[in-house]
């Protein structure tokens, strides 16, 4: 809509995957509940998103300290990893369950000649995150590089 | 001796990168009746890794590319001409990607309706199925490739020779991957023929068969609407051929006829994958038919309003 600078399609595929962790996992397998690893997926996002939107709003007001810009596009380097490893342990966790259950799962024969293995699926997903992951992860290093060093540079004519 | 003419003078052409502007090349005593194309030939000898296909020169920078077809001195340029160079990236014929991305689906489907080992268990190697609905389904998706091949090769009048490289993989893997999901439903030991029998196969069969003839005759009316070699571009109007007169009500019938014989062919067999397939196809065809459209009302004044892109009234 045009109110912050970022991408539509990174933005919305960041959405579609939280969504996706919550509703399609989480909450569909209660007995992932109570894991570890949907705390560190939980703490990682909340962080992560307590900074981004002050980021957002403080530059919206045109008065962004340093400290959150700083804060951004640093700690992403420790939060991310820890985040995408509480969704993949996470994730990994369902797999039994979701297999016993056969959860979302339609298989033949059925009037529509269609079938779908929900446990399959997540094992695609898991590994998605391979190509997907580090292409996210440089390119926030390579903004990193470019937004921080670029401050620097304005605070040495000041 | 001839008078000296100031058109005919010789003209130099430097060529600089678009995004470094460092100078590539610089090109003396040309015509100044030589064209873009020449221009790329000439260039493609300093530095021949770029060949013409993958040369995109244009006046500005960050401007359009030029056409192959532009004259040297027809364009806004001194004597000397500066053009600025973008490299398209390694280019792969139409035609070539064309044949390939459509001989995929039409071998993978078979592979499936022959039921080759390792597809379905082992006691189903080779059997054949038990409905005539699935026959027919080879029958038509076999003759839908067989006919896209022989468009490529016979029909189609391309207007850009070439494009980047990786849209074959991008495309292959969008045909054959569909291909391969369909094929395996419909060909299925376990394949449940559609709930209302054989009067919904002979009506989806028949949309079937109407909308290949339609697709058919749009690519013919097409072709017949520009001359072998030339990159005109005209309105197309309906022609004596029934099929041809959709488009006085659409700019793109052949995506329109496209789109129904997938509907055809997904009620044929009641099979989820084809609904899908459609659906995608159908909303790609629907972009590609609104940038046709946009084109089309751009070039031409008189283009007839009633038409809509892909949809008639609606779409």
């Amino acid at each position: 809509m045009g109110i912050v600078p970022s991408s539509v399609v990174l933005t919305s595929f960041q959405v579609m995957s939280r969504v996706f962790l919550i509703w399609a996992v989480t909450h569909s397998v209660k007995e992932v509940q109570s894991e570890d690893s949907v705390l560190l997926f939980v703490i990682a996002w909340t962080i992560t998103e307590i900074i981004r939107y002050s980021f957002y709003t403080f530059s919206l007001l045109n008065h962004l300290p340093y400290l959150i810009k700083w804060a951004r596009y640093t700690l992403f380097i420790v939060l991310y990893p820890m985040g995408v490893s509480g969704e993949l342990l996470t994730i990994y966790a369902a797999l039994p369950f979701v297999r016993q259950a056969g959860l979302y799962s339609i298989s033949l024969p059925n009037k529509y000649n269609f079938s779908f293995d929900y446990h399959a699926f997540l094992i695609l997903i898991m590994i998605s995150y391979i190509p997907i992951f580090p292409q996210l992860y440089f390119h926030m290093i390579h903004q990193r590089r470019k937004i921080l060093s670029h401050t620097e540079e304005h605070k040495k004519f000041e | 001796s001839k008078h000296p003419d100031p058109f005919h003078t010789l003209r130099e052409v430097e060529i600089l990168d678009a995004k470094i502007r460092e100078k590539l090349c610089f090109l003396d005593k040309v015509e100044p009746h030589a064209t873009i194309a020449e221009i790329k030939n000439l260039f493609t000898k300093t530095h021949p890794q770029w060949y013409p296909a993958r040369q995109s020169l244009r006046l500005d920078p960050k401007g359009k590319s030029l056409k192959d077809e532009d004259v040297l001195q027809k364009l806004p340029v001194g004597t000397t001409a500066t053009l600025y160079f973008r490299d398209l990236g390694a280019q792969i014929s139409w035609v070539t990607v064309f044949l390939t991305e459509y001989a995929g689906p039409l071998f993978i489907y078979l592979l499936f309706y022959f039921r080759v080992p390792f597809i379905y268990g082992h006691k189903y190697d080779f059997t054949s199925s038990r409905h005539t609905v699935v026959h027919l389904a080879c029958i038509c998706h076999s003759f839908h490739y067989v006919k896209r091949l022989l468009e490529t090769l016979f029909v189609h009048r391309f207007s850009h020779g070439t494009m980047p490289l990786r849209n074959i993989f991008k495309n292959c893997t969008y045909y054959w991957g569909f291909a391969a999901w369909m094929a395996y439903y419909i060909n299925h030991p376990l394949y449940t023929p559609p709930t209302y029998g054989a009067q919904q196969v002979k009506l989806a069969l028949a949309i079937f068969v109407i909308c290949q003839l339609g697709n058919f005759s749009i690519h013919m009316a097409l072709r017949d609407l520009r001359p072998a070699g030339s990159k005109t571009r005209k309105i197309p109007y309906p022609t004596k051929n029934p099929f041809t007169w959709l488009f006085l009500l659409v700019s793109c019938p052949n995506y329109t006829y496209e789109v129904g014989s997938w509907i055809g062919f997904a009620i044929m067999t009641q099979c989820l994958p084809v609904a899908l397939f459609s659906l995608v196809g159908f909303t790609q065809m629907t972009i590609w038919a609104k940038g046709k459209h946009r084109s089309y009302l751009k070039e031409f004044r008189d283009y007839p309003p009633l038409r809509m892109p892909i949809i008639p009234f609606l779409l």
